[in-house]
């Protein structure tokens, strides 16, 4: 069965490290940055849209209810540089999202991670990975 | 067209009106001879601010945006109303200092034409016009968000002067209004105003990898004294810039009835 753990991590600063320097188009303010909610649940829509990508996930409250999570990405372009494609959820998959959750408490995160179903993880989309100087094909 | 017979035709069309054609050059020495304009600064670059470490590689370090900026009191008043998070830049554009953040996530690309270069910004429909056909700014210039660049070369260094913003532009540090950006949440929103002078010199460095913009940033109306950054891009031919709709899904984070499942 789905389900759903919240879990306050107010102390794991470094954490929030992972969520990358998300260029905020739009407001990551309504986000707790210091708590983390992990969503065990289904691919309802994947919004491949800038200037950020939303994924929609249904998951089964700890009351058997379902519930509609909304986990905000970066842009398509960042996460297209970082592993993802337009193709890499379809509705149906199962997935395992951890997320910065709103801080009213309603169903929408910022995504920290996401594991798919064949153990894949990946982030919410970065800059293009660096490279050393020196190192890049001329 | 194949790479082979097109080379071929480029060398029959060069045969025609040159003297021959030597197979061991490539085909782009052949071709119409470079311009007065082609000083290697058209490219691809990423921010090198985008690094683990956002000094970016030694000893070309992006130069630290001042913690407490020489504000005047308009200035202040401004930061204190960009770091409103009610006051909301969203999709607008970034005037000339954002569109070169050191951390901008988004590669730029830089294109020489005779008369100008272009500095585009994947994460901006609104690209930089740097004129440098010996044109001066316009008496009669009409504020734009990108404002009015004119460039002159000093050797191998581009010297850009810029007026003519119109200050609506989000902070110049790249810290959004209405954003909690990471760490730079905390940092001072840095403003430019109507009276933005920039003065930037470019210059390629690092075996001609690294692009530096030296920045000087002078704008009485919202600092008591210039303010000098250099900023520097890695050049990165293998990645191309792909198309950005900023607008495609104006959904803030705390709507969740914005789905399309939704609606």
């Amino acid at each position: 069965m789905a389900s759903m753990t919240a879990t306050t991590l107010s102390a794991l600063a470094a954490l929030a490290a992972c969520t990358g320097p998300v260029d905020a188009h739009h407001s990551f303010a309504s986000f707790d940055r210091t708590k983390q909610v992990t969503l065990q649940g289904t691919i309802k829509e994947f919004q491949w849209t800038n200037p950020h990508a939303w994924i929609q996930i249904v998951i089964t409250d700890e009351q058997g209810r379902e519930v509609e999570w909304g986990a905000e990405c970066g842009s398509p372009n960042m996460m297209a540089r970082t592993g993802w494609k337009k193709t890499t959820l379809a509705p149906g998959d199962r997935v395992t999202a951890v997320v910065n959750p709103l801080l009213d408490g309603r169903p929408n995160g910022a995504l920290v991670t996401i594991t798919l179903a064949d153990g894949t993880v990946l982030g919410p989309g970065d800059a293009p990975p660096p490279r050393p100087l020196g190192t890049t094909p001329r | 067209m194949t790479t082979p017979s097109r080379y071929l035709a480029v060398c029959f069309t060069a045969m025609v009106v040159a003297t021959g054609c030597n197979p061991a050059q490539p085909p782009a020495l052949v071709g119409a001879a470079r311009t007065a304009s082609e000083r290697g600064f058209t490219g691809v670059f990423v921010p090198t601010g985008t690094f683990a470490d956002p000094a970016g590689p030694a000893p070309w370090s992006n130069t630290p945006w001042p913690r407490d900026p020489p504000f005047t009191a308009w200035g202040a008043a401004e930061s204190a109303r960009l770091a409103d998070h009610s006051n909301f830049t969203a999709c607008s554009p970034g005037g000339p200092v954002f569109h070169m953040w050191e951390i901008g996530l988004f590669p730029l690309q830089l294109l020489e034409a005779p008369d100008q270069i272009v500095i585009l910004r994947e994460a901006s429909g609104v690209p930089r016009r740097i004129y440098t056909d010996g044109r001066r700014h316009p008496e009669d210039l009409e504020a734009t968000w990108m404002g009015h660049s004119i460039g002159t070369w000093e050797g191998d260094v581009l010297v850009v002067d810029t007026v003519g913003v119109n200050g609506r532009a989000r902070a110049m540090n790249g810290v959004g209004s209405n954003a909690q950006v990471s760490s730079t949440d905390d940092d001072p929103r840095l403003p430019a105003s109507d009276e933005l002078h920039l003065v930037e010199r470019f210059r390629l460095v690092a075996d001609g990898e690294l692009l530096e913009d030296e920045i000087t940033i002078d704008d009485p109306k919202t600092y008591t004294e210039p303010i000098v950054l250099k900023h520097y891009f890695q050049r990165r031919p293998d990645i191309d810039m792909l198309e950005y709709f900023c607008n495609d899904n104006p959904r803030p984070g705390d709507d969740t009835a914005r789905s399309p499942a939704a609606e």
